[in-house]
């Protein structure tokens, strides 16, 4: 029970605190490891929701609800990641108008930008140094995939191909 | 009257459905969702206004779009399917890869397949990193946005709490973005 009600409030802040899938990568990490998965099983999951098809932020947030507490802790993480969103929109709908011109919102978004890239970066780090090996093969691995994948490279392919690397080199 | 507002329903439940198979990740498939929903269910406008409330609100900016579209068909229901439609094809999938994983989880080739994935993953995160920056200093190019990015470096440098660091991040924003 108590493993649950953290899962829950972890990805009830993450999502509160985040504006889109992809960046909250990093306040996920920084809340979840070591306290709740390993860095293999935040590698694996951040991976997958990047291979597999829809939402990589709520497969992301299901991927490590189910390591931690199996599938009633996958369903935990699905229904704390959908909560903000949902109550926020069905909010807005009703007083979508008025909130149009709230600038201190956007502003409050403007100064969260810049912070949730840092801490991306940190994450990346983290990821890199304790994800595997800082071998030379890892590093070859990181920057071409940087490289491609600024060349507008799709992700899923990438991340697939370098898991496939290590499988024949890195085990 | 009950009949034709099911058809609308399940016109979305098949929209959302479509939309989230085929598309690897929430950005990506506003692309997709532009082209099933202009000129049917809602404007070029009402869309252009739904991305940019989802990229201002907090939670995953693929389900708010979503929901707008399905708040713009529909009302609340409409909301309702959206949000259905959107979450099932990510968690069956999500859940059966899961399951499946936990059998290999001690295999060695595992091990090697996260060795290798951890540094494109990280390079990943970078990308993202950057894009995000760089579409949030578009319209406010300068100095107070790097300020805003170096302070956090500090604070995450002496492990100051994340969330804190956003938070105060945000409140920065408000003061100084005014």
């Amino acid at each position: 029970m108590h493993i649950l009600l953290q899962l829950f409030w972890t990805f009830l802040k993450v999502n509160l605190l985040t504006t889109s899938g992809p960046a909250s990568v990093g306040l996920l990490y920084h809340e979840a490891v070591p306290n709740l998965v390993t860095d293999s099983q935040f590698v694996q999951a951040v991976g997958l929701s990047s291979v597999l098809p829809g939402s990589d932020a709520l497969q992301l947030a299901m991927y490590v609800g189910y390591a931690v507490a199996g599938i009633p802790g996958g369903i935990i993480a699905l229904i704390a990641s959908i909560l903000p969103p949902t109550v926020i929109i069905l909010g807005i709908t009703l007083i979508l108008h008025r909130l149009r011109r709230e600038a201190w919102v956007s502003s409050f978004i403007e100064g969260l930008t810049p912070a949730i890239s840092v801490l991306m970066l940190f994450t990346a780090w983290n990821i890199f140094v304790k994800g595997g090996s800082t071998s030379w093969l890892s590093w070859a691995i990181g920057i071409l995939s940087l490289v491609v994948m600024f060349l507008e490279a799709p992700a899923r392919i990438v991340v697939l191909i370098a898991g496939l690397i290590g499988v024949f080199f890195l085990s | 009257m009950n009949q034709s507002k099911f058809i609308v329903w399940s016109r979305l439940l098949w929209m959302f459905l479509k939309v989230n198979l085929l598309s690897p990740s929430g950005p990506a498939s506003v692309g997709l969702l532009y082209k099933e929903a202009v000129g049917q269910i809602m404007t070029e406008v009402q869309f252009v206004e739904a991305v940019g409330f989802s990229n201002v609100l907090p939670g995953s900016e693929a389900l708010k779009l979503a929901m707008f579209v399905g708040f713009a068909a529909g009302g609340v229901p409409g909301v309702l399917t959206a949000l259905l439609g959107s979450i099932l094809p990510p968690t069956v999938m999500m859940l059966i890869v899961a399951a499946l994983l936990e059998h290999v989880q001690h295999e060695s080739w595992l091990k090697g397949f996260v060795a290798g994935m951890s540094p494109a993953v990280a390079a990943l995160i970078v990308v993202v990193a950057w894009e995000l920056f760089r579409t949030s200093s578009s319209k406010k190019i300068g100095r107070r946005t790097i300020l805003i990015a170096a302070l956090s470096a500090v604070a995450l440098w002496l492990n100051l709490p994340s969330p804190l660091v956003l938070l105060g991040a945000g409140i920065m924003g408000v003061i100084l973005f005014r």
